[in-house]
């Protein structure tokens, strides 16, 4: 367990420094600078600005610099959306609105993804389940854009003025209906769809004929023996799907103007603004992989058959 | 002879008594001669072989849901690829006059009554600021001052608004007294003129945007970009796959194992952050190559697919290839058990060989439903990137840009988002649901 630990920890660190690294060197390949979407400075003032961030030295020595302030917990500052201030104030400003919005959002998938697909697997090749697969189907099939802007004209324009079209967070629980909704519209149809096939595995096992010889009700039968079970799959997918719903879907924050990591991360690539698309990338990558680790340490405590040093498929 | 044979059996003997099975069936011994040419003849072609292929297919026909999305596959391919031959617009052409149309319009002299009736109707006669002028001046006697002439402009200006709400709330009022209907297909003014005289005139279908471009050859331009986007994507994964992951099977032991870190490193990189980033930095790239002196095969080949699709593919080629090599690794590693492998290997058939004759076709099955399930999910990807604009850039429309395009007027245009988002949903659905059903038709021990 602990050998296992350490080599996953180990692997992660690993990644995050080659993401870093690609970061780095991808954003310096980019032709243009920072300073070009603004009037053209003189010679001299770009000169002096590329001195005073460190952009006229050889590109390995602005990575070496760049990662060793990294490890003193320096991401550097902005040099053009927020000019310069701090990178991290602006990720940990952002964050926790992003991970408000993809925590409910991430909740209702969950509650009410899995309960939907032990249900379609229970009543496997009646309506309930065709009408259900034709939904999940349906779900996956369709872009998170295209769910949150069908919602804003069905709810939030035209007749129905229920919910503000842009988010607001003093409005309280009106304006996170529609973002939450649109966010966790696809794990919820991805989750039900998982949870039926992995049912459907576990219903056919001997322990649950066992279940029902011994005359346990169905409710038992379906949470406590196969549900536990059928649960794992699930887990795995669940993993890197929190993180990266906490760390917000970037079309939806994009669609409802939510000030959210996610859309921040949009606009600093679209504005080049090479230490805060840095900043970003390096911190949402970190809570993916860290994300995944953990999930990969709790399913495999939930299971103990899953062998833990054997990297199996 | 059989009779001196005939052994006494035991009342209770669970071994069958050939003998009396023999005389039950009124056989003889004759009847176990070997057979005659014509009879095998005819006994190998009373079971014409069935291939592996069509095996497959004869159960895919019997999925009704598989094959609907397939017909569905095959008309968006028609209308992608035939459909812009067809309609005289292009993409990237303003149709003056034609602006913002919706898609239907209202027949022409049904428009003619309508002006008549608000003309005779709005008795407020459109104010000119001259005359308004000049009039004041003529009471006042003397030359007005700026002030003055500021308060008439204002009064000119609010009044033509108020006259002008007053008669776009009027229209839709009249069009329901007058009992004035929609017709399909939108038409301009100047278009429905020239109908009228008899020429012939291409509806707008689904109406045009902003600029005039029609949103129909837009939209076939958006699919083929997003199809070719899906198979080209789901070629470069099946290829990387393919060769990546039987090559690590197949060898084994360290280069196993070395290859397999790859594998899970790339597996834990967040790829929609990295794929974001890659097709950010490479367009830029790309696009100044395609715009330096020197030459060549690659450059042309760069500049004819277009800076754009080429970074997408590459960004989509360098992590989504993972869950291919992932499969077709495990199949390998099943597959090289096998005897007929082992035969090959004694028969000096060398390492590449055992993999491109023998192990990938066994694996075949997979293979083709994990390439067809990649399809829709680079679709997704393509458009999921133009919506953020850092996909497919203008003028060459994609089916997630034209949705973002038409946020700014969603709510009265709001045909302008259906039709992409509708296209775009069910051109994935229909490779998901046809998917789906090759997986259960090539490998029906997986189908749930």
């Amino acid at each position: 367990m602990g050998k296992y630990f350490a080599k996953r920890l180990g692997m992660a660190v690993v990644t995050i420094f080659l993401v870093t690294c690609v970061t780095f060197l991808l954003m310096n390949a980019v032709p243009g600078s920072p300073w070009l979407s603004e009037k053209t400075p003189s010679e001299a003032t770009l000169a002096a600005l590329n001195a005073k961030y460190g952009l006229d030295k050889p590109v390995i020595v602005q990575l070496f610099m760049y990662l060793k302030n990294l490890l003193h917990g320096d991401f550097g500052v902005s040099l053009k959306m927020q000019r310069n201030r701090e990178v991290l104030s602006i990720i940990l400003e952002m964050f926790p609105v992003s991970a408000k919005v993809g925590a409910i959002a991430l909740c209702w998938a969950v509650l009410v993804g899995v309960p939907l697909g032990c249900l379609a697997a229970f009543k496997r090749g009646k309506l309930t389940d065709s009408i259900l697969r034709v939904v999940c189907t349906l779900g996956i099939s369709m872009p998170s854009f295209v769910v949150a802007s069908v919602l804003l004209v069905v709810f939030a324009g035209g007749a129905l003025k229920l919910f503000p079209t842009i988010f607001d967070a003093s409005q309280g629980w009106r304006s996170y209906v529609l973002p939450c909704f649109s966010l966790g519209f696809y794990p919820m149809c991805y989750t039900a769809r998982q949870t039926r096939s992995a049912m459907l595995d576990s219903l056919n096992q001997e322990y649950i004929k066992t279940a029902r010889a011994k005359g346990l009700k169905n409710g038992k039968i379906i949470f406590k023996h196969a549900l536990r079970n059928a649960l794992i799959p699930v887990i795995t997918y669940l993993g890197p799907q929190v993180a990266f719903t906490l760390c917000g879907g970037f079309v939806v924050e994009s669609v409802f103007s939510i000030p959210g990591l996610g859309r921040y991360f949009v606009q600093s690539i679209q504005n080049r603004d090479y230490p805060v698309i840095m900043g970003t990338t390096i911190f949402l990558a970190t809570f993916i992989i860290l994300m995944n680790v953990v999930v990969d340490i709790l399913y495999k405590v939930a299971d103990p058959r899953i062998s833990l040093t054997k990297g199996g498929d | 002879m059989a009779d001196n044979k005939k052994i006494k059996r035991c009342p209770v003997s669970l071994q069958p008594d050939i003998e009396a099975l023999l005389a039950e069936g009124g056989l003889s011994d004759a009847d176990f001669a070997p057979a005659t040419k014509q009879e095998q003849e005819d006994f190998i072609q009373e079971r014409a072989s069935v291939s592996y292929w069509k095996d497959a297919w004869r159960r895919l026909r019997k999925n009704v849901v598989a094959m609907v999305a397939l017909g569905v596959i095959i008309f968006l391919i028609l209308f992608a690829f035939v459909g812009p031959l067809l309609v005289p617009y292009g993409y990237d052409q303003f149709n003056k006059g034609a602006e913002n149309l919706h898609p239907f319009h209202y027949a022409l002299e049904d428009q003619v009554r309508l002006e008549e009736e608000i003309a005779a109707r709005t008795e407020t006669e459109v104010l000119d600021e001259e005359t308004l002028m000049a009039q004041a001046e003529a009471e006042k006697g003397e030359p007005l001052t700026s002030v003055e002439k500021a308060i008439i402009r204002a009064q000119v200006k609010a009044s033509s608004q108020s006259s002008q709400s007053a008669e776009t709330v009027d229209e839709n009022a009249l069009r329901k007294e007058l009992g004035i209907k929609k017709k399909l297909f939108g038409y301009s003014r100047a278009e429905l003129e020239q109908k009228a005289a008899g020429e012939s005139v291409f509806p707008h279908v689904f109406g045009t945007d902003m600029y005039g471009r029609d949103i129909l050859v837009r939209v076939m331009y958006g699919a083929r970009v997003s199809m070719a986007v899906g198979f080209f994507a789901a070629l470069l994964v099946l290829v990387i796959g393919a060769i990546y992951g039987s090559v690590s099977g197949y060898c084994g032991g360290r280069v196993d194992a070395v290859m397999q870190r790859i594998v899970e490193l790339i597996y834990s990189v967040p790829e929609m952050l990295v794929v974001l980033l890659i097709a950010t930095a490479l367009k830029p790239i790309l696009t100044e190559y395609v715009n330096s002196g020197s030459g060549g095969p690659l450059k042309s080949f760069v500049t004819i697919l277009g800076p754009n699709l080429i970074s997408m593919f590459i960004a989509f080629g360098m992590l989504y290839w993972v869950t291919m090599s992932r499969i077709i690794r495990g199949q390998v590693l099943q597959l090289k058990q096998q005897e007929y492998v082992t035969a090959a290997k004694a028969l000096g058939a060398s390492g590449g060989r055992i993999i491109r004759r023998h192990l990938l076709p066994n694996c075949i099955g997979q293979i083709v439903v994990t390439t067809c399930l990649q399809i829709p999910s680079a679709i997704f990807l393509e458009s999921f990137l133009s919506y953020l604009g850092v996909g497919v850039s203008a003028p060459l429309p994609s089916l997630g840009s034209m949705a973002t395009d038409a946020l700014s007027g969603m709510y009265t245009y709001t045909y302008r988002l259906i039709v992409p988002s509708v296209v775009l949903s069910v051109m994935i659905l229909s490779f998901n649901l046809f998917g789906d059903g090759l997986r259960d038709a090539l490998d029906p021990k997986l189908k749930k």
